[in-house]
Order: C-alpha cells, then sequence, then structure tokens
C-alpha cells in the first residue's frame, strides 16, 4: 500500500475523541514514511493507562496532516527516517494548528543530525511555525508528571553511539507565548519507546515515562 | 434772629436729610430682610439672570422655558431654589430627547473602558471625549463601545441634551482559579483565559493523588481569586469551599461535568439534564456553540436567569448567591470550538470565557481621582428627578415688581437729597 493510498483511509468514527477521553494521535504525510513507529502509540497509551488515572482511549488514531480532522486531535506525534515535504494543504493545517494552540511532537527516527528527516523536517516546520530553538532543560515539560531534572532522558541509540554519535542535550521547540507548538527532538524515542508495552517488565526503568510527561504537558499546559 | 425765609430753608435742609436718611435706611433693611415672594415669573432662554432675580428676591411661582435639558449647575440651581420653599415648574418649547451614557470599566483585564449609550428620542447623537469624536448613531437607539483609550470625559450629545459620563473607578483583578481533570478543556480554558490576560491559577488533577498545578494555590477567598471555574468532578472535594466563596462574594463557574455532581446541587442554578451531543460541522457556522456537546440545564431556579438557551433548552444560567454569582455552563467540550472552528474562532472562544468571567468575577472597585468633570448621564431624568415632570403653560409675560429698580430708585434719592442738603447749607455758608 503506498502512502497516497493511506491518506485516503477514512478514520474510523470511534477512534475520534469522545468527551474528556485522550487519544494519541499519529500524524500521517503525504512524504515519507510517517509509519515508521507503530508500536509507540501503544506504549505511550499503556504507561498513561498505567501512571495517569486520565481516560485515555486503548487504541490510538491516524489523522492526515492535510485534514480537518487533525484539529480533533490537539496533541499530535509525528516521526519518520525519510525526508519530509508537507504539501501547502499540510504546512497551512499545521500553521493553524499550532496557532489555535495544538502541539505537535516530532521525532527524528534516524537520531542523524546529518539525515534526510532532520534536515527537511525542520525546514518544513521551520516555514510552518517558524524557527525552532533550544527547549531549556528546566521547562516545566520536564516536571509535568515524572521530574527529569537534567533535561530530556537518553535513549540507548544515543548512548551507544548510534546515528549522529551524538548525545543531544536538548529538544528543540517552536513556542506559542508560554506554550509548545512544535516539540522537536533529534534523540529517537521512536526507536526507544517502539516496542510491545508488555515487554515493560523487562526493563529495570520504564523508558517511556518521558512519553508520559509530554502527554500530560500537553494536556494541562 | 432768622428771617422767615431763612427758617424755611432750614426745614426743608433737614427735610431732605430725614429723606436721604430714610432711602438709605430702607436700601439697608431691604439688604437684610428675607427676600419675599412676589408673583409669577417665567424665565427662557439663558437662566442666570433669571437664576440670580429669584436668589434675592424669589417669585412666588418661578416657571422655566426650556430648549434643552439644563446643565447640572443650572439644574441643581433649580432645585435648590425648590427645596427652599419657592414653586418651580418647568416645560419645553419643545420635545427634550431622554438619552443616557455611561462609562465604566469593564471587568475584563485588558482595561478597556465599556461605554454604553442610549437615546429615544430617534434624534442624531454624537459621542466624543476629550480628545474628540468616537462615534456617531444617526437616529440614537443603543450603542456599547468597548475603548481602549479615553482621555477625560465621554459626551454624548443630540440637539436637546449633552449627557456626560466617565469611568469614575478603576477594578481590582485577581487571579482565576481553574479546577479540572487534566484534558483538553482545562488545557484550553485555562489557555483562553491566559491568552485574554488573565492571570490564572489551576490545579488540574493527573492521577488521584497528583496534580499539576500553576500560580499560587492557596484558600479559595475572595482575598486571593476573582473567580473559580469548576470544570468536573475534580473541583468536589473542594464543592464547601467554593459555595462559601460564592457567598461571600465571589464568581463560580460550573462546567457541564461539574454540575453533574451533586455536591455543588447546594449552589447550582438548575439542575442538569442528559447530555445532548452537538450539531454535527456546526463549529464552522455562524452559531458554532450549537455544534458542542452539553449538559443542559434543566428546571433552573426562581432566581435563576437563562443566559444561552438551544433550541429553548437552556445551556447557560446564573443565579445571585448571597453576595456571590454561579453560572452554570452546560458545554464541556468548549476546546472543540477553539481548534475546529471558523477563522476567528481561537479569538471568539477567548473572548466568550472571558465574558462569562467577567460576568460572575469579584472585582472591587478603586475609586479614581474625583472631580475629573461633572457627571451627568441622564440629563432629562436627573431633570424629571429634581423638579419633577414638565408642566405645560402659557408663557405669560412677567408679572413682577422690579426690585433692582426700586433699589436704583431708592440709591438716586437718597444721594439728591443729601446733594441738595449738601449744596443749600454751602450757599448759605454754613459748613
Amino acid at each position: 500500500m503506498s502512502v497516497n493510498e493511506r491518506t485516503r483511509l477514512p478514520i474510523p468514527n470511534s477512534r475520534f475523541p469522545t468527551s474528556g477521553e485522550f487519544v494519541f494521535a499519529t500524524a500521517q504525510y503525504e512524504s515519507g514514511d510517517w509509519d515508521s513507529a507503530p508500536l509507540v502509540p501503544a506504549n505511550l497509551i499503556d504507561s498513561l493507562a498505567r501512571y495517569t488515572s486520565l481516560p485515555v482511549a486503548p487504541t490510538g488514531a491516524i489523522v492526515a496532516l492535510a485534514s480537518d480532522d487533525l484539529f480533533r486531535f490537539p496533541l499530535v506525534f509525528l516521526t519518520g527516517h525519510l525526508p519530509v515535504r508537507f504539501t501547502d494543504a499540510e504546512r497551512a493545517n499545521v500553521r493553524r494548528f499550532a496557532d489555535r494552540g495544538g502541539m505537535l511532537f516530532v521525532d527524528d527516527h534516524n537520531h542523524d543530525i546529518d539525515g534526510a528527516f532532520h534536515k527537511t523536517a525542520v525546514e518544513e516546520l521551520t516555514r510552518a511555525v517558524g524557527p525552532l530553538s533550544q527547549l531549556p532543560n528546566t521547562h516545566p515539560i520536564y516536571s509535568a508528571f515524572f521530574k527529569f531534572p537534567d533535561g530530556p532522558p537518553n535513549t540507548s541509540h544515543e548512548l551507544n553511539g548510534w546515528g549522529d554519535n551524538l548525545v543531544h542535550a536538548h529538544l528543540l521547540a517552536a513556542m506559542r507565548g508560554d506554550r509548545i507548538a512544535v516539540l522537536y527532538s533529534n534523540k529517537d524515542y521512536s526507536s526507544e519507546w517502539g516496542y510491545h508495552p508488555d515487554n515493560k517488565r523487562f526493563l529495570a526503568i520504564d523508558n517511556t515515562k518521558f512519553g508520559v510527561n509530554i502527554i500530560v504537558y500537553a494536556l494541562t499546559r | 434772629m432768622l428771617s422767615r425765609a431763612e427758617r424755611a430753608r432750614r426745614a426743608g435742609e433737614g427735610a431732605l436729610r430725614v429723606i436721604a436718611m430714610a432711602a438709605i435706611a430702607t436700601l439697608l433693611w431691604r439688604a437684610i430682610r428675607s427676600p419675599v415672594a412676589t408673583g409669577v415669573d417665567v424665565a427662557r432662554g439663558d437662566l442666570r439672570r433669571a437664576l440670580v432675580r429669584w436668589t434675592l428676591a424669589p417669585a412666588t411661582e418661578m416657571r422655566v422655558v426650556l430648549d434643552a435639558a439644563p446643565d447640572p449647575g443650572t439644574r441643581d440651581w433649580l432645585r435648590a431654589l425648590a427645596r427652599a420653599g419657592g414653586s418651580v415648574r418647568w416645560s419645553s418649547s419643545r420635545p427634550i430627547g431622554a438619552a443616557a451614557v455611561v462609562a465604566e470599566p469593564a471587568v475584563e483585564p485588558n482595561a478597556v473602558t465599556r461605554v454604553r449609550l442610549a437615546s429615544a428620542s430617534g434624534e442624531a447623537v454624537s459621542l466624543a471625549d476629550d480628545a474628540g469624536a468616537i462615534d456617531t448613531l444617526a437616529r440614537g437607539g443603543a450603542r456599547e463601545l468597548e475603548l481602549g483609550t479615553v482621555v477625560g470625559a465621554v459626551r454624548a450629545s443630540g440637539a436637546t441634551f449633552t449627557a456626560t459620563s466617565y469611568a469614575r473607578d478603576s477594578v481590582v483583578l485577581r487571579p482565576v482559579l481553574v479546577l479540572g481533570a487534566a484534558g483538553w478543556e482545562s488545557k484550553f480554558t485555562i489557555a483562553a483565559l491566559e491568552e485574554r490576560g488573565w492571570r490564572v491559577a489551576s490545579r488540574v488533577q493527573v492521577a488521584p493523588n497528583i496534580a499539576v498545578t500553576q500560580g499560587a494555590l492557596g484558600a479559595i477567598d475572595t482575598a486571593r481569586y476573582a473567580a473559580v471555574i469548576a470544570l468536573d468532578s475534580t473541583a468536589v472535594s473542594l464543592s464547601n469551599e467554593i459555595a462559601r466563596y460564592a457567598r461571600a462574594g465571589g464568581g463560580v463557574i460550573l462546567g457541564g461535568s461539574a454540575s453533574r455532581s451533586g455536591a455543588f446541587a447546594g449552589i447550582a442554578p438548575g439542575r442538569v439534564a442528559a447530555r445532548v451531543a452537538g450539531v454535527a460541522g456546526a463549529v464552522t457556522s455562524a452559531a458554532p456553540r450549537t455544534g458542542l456537546g452539553a449538559f443542559p440545564v434543566s428546571s433552573p431556579g426562581a432566581g435563576a436567569v437563562v443566559l444561552e438557551s438551544r433550541d429553548g433548552v437552556p445551556m447557560i444560567a446564573a443565579q445571585r448567591l448571597d453576595a456571590g454569582r454561579v453560572m452554570q455552563v452546560g458545554y464541556d467540550e468548549t476546546w472543540r470550538w477553539r481548534m475546529a472552528g471558523g477563522d476567528e474562532s481561537a479569538a471568539a472562544h477567548r473572548a466568550w470565557w472571558s465574558r462569562l468571567v467577567a460576568a460572575v468575577a469579584y472585582a472591587p472597585l478603586v475609586p479614581r481621582e474625583p472631580g475629573l468633570t461633572s457627571i451627568d448621564e441622564t440629563p432629562l431624568a436627573s431633570l424629571v428627578d429634581a423638579l419633577g415632570p414638565s408642566t405645560p403653560m402659557e408663557a405669560r409675560p412677567a408679572a413682577r415688581t422690579d426690585n433692582a429698580r426700586i433699589t436704583w430708585m431708592l440709591f438716586i434719592l437718597s444721594a439728591a437729597s443729601l446733594l441738595a442738603e449738601w449744596t443749600s447749607r454751602r450757599l448759605r455758608g454754613a459748613r
């Protein structure tokens, strides 16, 4: 199935958020491989249900970035390996989404600052919502639920020297007022969180806790 | 031995002296005696001279024929004459327009002045402040304006009136406390108020014993918060405090989900009906809130006022609760309006929430420096209040005694008598 065919897939109505229910949404865009991390939504949904009492939909939703349905999901996750080129409709929607208070969480699945995704995604996001800048490690997102006093937690991919062989000390963000409109990560959380939720029991420390912080921040700020 | 002519001359001099002394005594007596009513007097046009005259010597009945509502000074002078025992009646040579203007600080953080103008006369009304013209209503009517800056007094002027007002007070706005569960409604309610300029403190529940807080949280009282918004059942644990706060003068907004809890039944303006879904796609329409799901207000209490309805079903109601106000808002997903609405939806969502809070907020007034200008917000109504309703009458010429002329005549008489007496004495060689 090509990306274009997938784009036309309707979102089942059951996935639209009912009142008060959080639905984890993944952005589907025309270019690149938007579905490169299919296990991340289920894993974060599991963590959210595990640590909080928030009503959460048991399955995530996939929403086309160019669709009006985007505005039903004020937090949207976007990832991929391949170059990102937004269509005009996608770019306009992302801009409108950010201006209205939505939050787009973008993760570079390559973990490579010289990689095609990073270069093109940053370029496209800058065109859509303005330049990305370093998010201070004291930002409330690092204490929204769990405490991360040193900023964004490192991933095993960073520590193993994969990708760009860098440990990124900061996330990037585009702001609207004092709120994050776009949160951008080079840390490859898509790989770090891309496993079946049942396998958390094999981890000494649950590495998805920062994902909970991102969601809680989006829901409270 | 004086000649006969000399004796007659001296007698004449004595008589002149007596006349002069009598005239002077009369002048003195007129100056210090209480004014005496002297018949019916009618004044029209410029009333100043008539007012001075009536103050010195009130007429039995003082009538004024106006062609416009008098200024506050003139009106107060007439009222004083009436209160002093005189009969003051008024009529007008043409209908005087009923108009009112009021300028007051809006209970919102953007420090605007809200000007409300109403004119029932149908004549053109121009609205201006000390800096210049603001607006014109060609045929009168009513208008409400929010002005960022107002210089001095606000005046609404028509052909027969000038109404004047100015914002005499400023408001003290304390933070708004938002209580809710982590979710889009809490997030976007807080965002809307902050973006509109309100200071917001919040407690957003994430897990049973974990809440994300913002701002200084403390006891819920009017010294700390202008309003409390309870969005859902997470506020139930504070229901007693919130009820006490409302009764003490605070403003409370109960969201649709919060109203479902029996904990707020004692203060809610009504009960809660079963949830109704929004009309699909209506958030982009001209009536965007019809696209929102809601818990309608059922059975509004006797003191409740329904502020918004959908197909006759109350969606928002409010009531006074002792010194405070409580508003029940049925909508529980206004965030959809902001996110999925038309181009202006985010701004409209902000303004709507801000208006709701402003409608209930505890906002003590702080008087500004007094004496900027005289206020006359309702010229015709104030005239009726001062002198009673207009009494049509036939204009009659003044049937008055001219006190000023008598005074002059007495003065001339005394001066002439003294001069004649002095001249006579000098001519006969006396000192």
